[in-house]
């Protein structure tokens, strides 16, 4: 007799090498590659054949797939439901997921909303109606009268006079200027760091508005690969995901008409990422109202433009020196007691 | 009552719900239901989800109700779980909730 009941379990796919390697099987059945940030997997077995599997990678869902034997059998609903518990359980109840945009329907009925979506690319999904709505919320309480509003999002990764220069002009051009520093934990400065100097160094413009990041502008749930720029991915639809985000609901929450950005001479991702802004944010057609983009050329110094990731390789190099011409004193302080690698 | 935590009850599957609750940031209740037979039995559903946080005195709280066609007492019953796990009160009235 057979056992037509598919039993659900978690698994860590990098302690248990045989289920790992059944998950990678199933994953690539499916055109869907095994992602080793995920921590957990659900897997659903029915007599030892896996039926589908779920992963979890901190908030984000990704690597959800289901046998084609097992199509059609609501499998999916079971999965999704049996994730949102683990979930819940390990304390993450707000979930973002990444998916083609013909499974939006399918996630849809397994309790996710859609965020952003990118023809035939890739959309992003919560698992609540009300996520995004609260946050554009707690931004409108914080909106500011003015013709011509800014919004700038830097990473600061570290803050250096070229930021400075960036929020320092742009706030000049505006009557008023909102700032994100992006939340995410992903960098080489922490951001509690990141924050605080950002908050030192543009103290004194008074017609500014310091933000905290959110999980709604470059975090690994709208933009994943700008935390993985060192090896070289870069997104084509993810750069989407994320200025759509602002366009559609930041921007308007905040009443943000333009959005400042400091030209890229090295950084490949940040240099798409500021193609991508003048096309997602001013040119594509969608629901939110036009953003103009405007780039400012970077400040430099003995000819040299200013940017964090030249400061970064100085460090590195423990090149105090021309350092001291790049980062603010805050900055430099920072990164000679806690970052500067040991001689 | 108050839902001052996240809490889940219930599943996706077919004649089952699932119940998300969370903590109001505006200090209200709101309450979204999602059926497949919302066609049918919206009105029913919604009155049955209206009644059951009114007579556990639910004042605040974001409720989101994802229902695959289930009986009004499953509707209940996990709503019930989902308010108890996320209002953190210890002590339950059962007259109440009947």
């Amino acid at each position: 007799m057979t056992d037509n009941t598919i039993s659900f379990y978690i698994i860590d796919p990098h302690k248990n090498e045989q289920e790992r390697a059944d998950v990678a099987k199933l994953l690539a059945q499916c055109d869907l590659d095994f992602e080793n940030t995920v921590e957990i997997f659900v897997v659903g077995r029915q007599n030892g054949q896996l039926a589908a599997c779920a992963g979890l990678d901190g908030n984000i869902v990704k690597c959800v797939a289901t046998s084609p034997d097992w199509r059609g059998e609501s499998l999916s609903l079971r999965l999704m439901g049996e994730m949102a518990h683990v979930a819940y359980e390990l304390g993450r109840h707000h979930l973002f997921l990444f998916t083609r945009p013909y499974n939006v329907e399918a996630f849809q009925g397994c309790g996710f909303y859609l965020l952003a979506e990118v023809s035939d690319q890739c959309a992003l999904m919560e698992n609540t109606p009300f996520g995004i709505r609260n946050y554009c919320q707690s931004l409108a309480r914080l909106r500011k009268d003015g013709q011509k509003i800014g919004g700038i999002v830097v990473n600061a990764n570290p803050f250096t006079y070229g930021h400075q220069y960036l929020i320092r002009t742009a706030a000049s051009q505006c009557d008023w200027l909102h700032l994100f520093v992006v939340a995410e934990d992903a960098s080489f400065i922490s951001y509690r760091d990141r924050f605080a100097l950002v908050q030192e160094g543009v103290k004194g413009i008074p017609n500014l508005t310091l933000h905290p990041g959110s999980q709604y502008m470059v975090s690994r749930a709208t933009f994943p690969d700008y935390f993985f720029k060192d090896k070289g991915m870069v997104g084509e639809c993810c750069t989407a995901i994320d200025l759509l985000l602002f366009r559609n609901y930041i921007a308007p929450a905040l009443g943000v008409t333009h959005r400042f950005v400091g030209t890229e001479p090295f950084c490949p991702t940040t240099r798409k990422y500021n193609d991508d802004m003048k096309q997602w944010l001013q040119t594509e057609p969608t629901r939110g109202s036009p953003i103009t983009v405007v780039e400012i050329p970077r400040t430099a110094v003995d000819g040299t433009p200013v940017s964090a990731s030249q400061v970064r390789r100085l460090l590195a190099d423990r090149d105090l020196e021309a350092l001291t011409k790049l980062v603010p004193e805050s900055t430099l302080a920072l990164l000679k007691n806690k970052y500067m690698p040991a001689a | 009552m108050k839902i001052v935590k996240e809490a889940l009850a219930g599943t996706l599957e077919s004649s089952d719900l699932l119940v998300k609750v969370a903590p109001s940031p505006t200090d209200t209740l709101e309450v979204m239901v999602q059926s497949e037979v919302i066609r049918q039995f919206g009105e029913q559903i919604n009155k049955v989800v209206r009644e059951t946080l009114e007579k556990m005195g639910v004042t605040a709280g974001q409720i989101l109700v994802d229902d695959k066609g289930a009986l009004d007492c499953a509707i209940r019953a996990r709503l019930q779980a989902a308010v108890l796990r996320g209002a953190d009160c210890n002590k339950i009235e059962w007259s109440r909730l009947s």
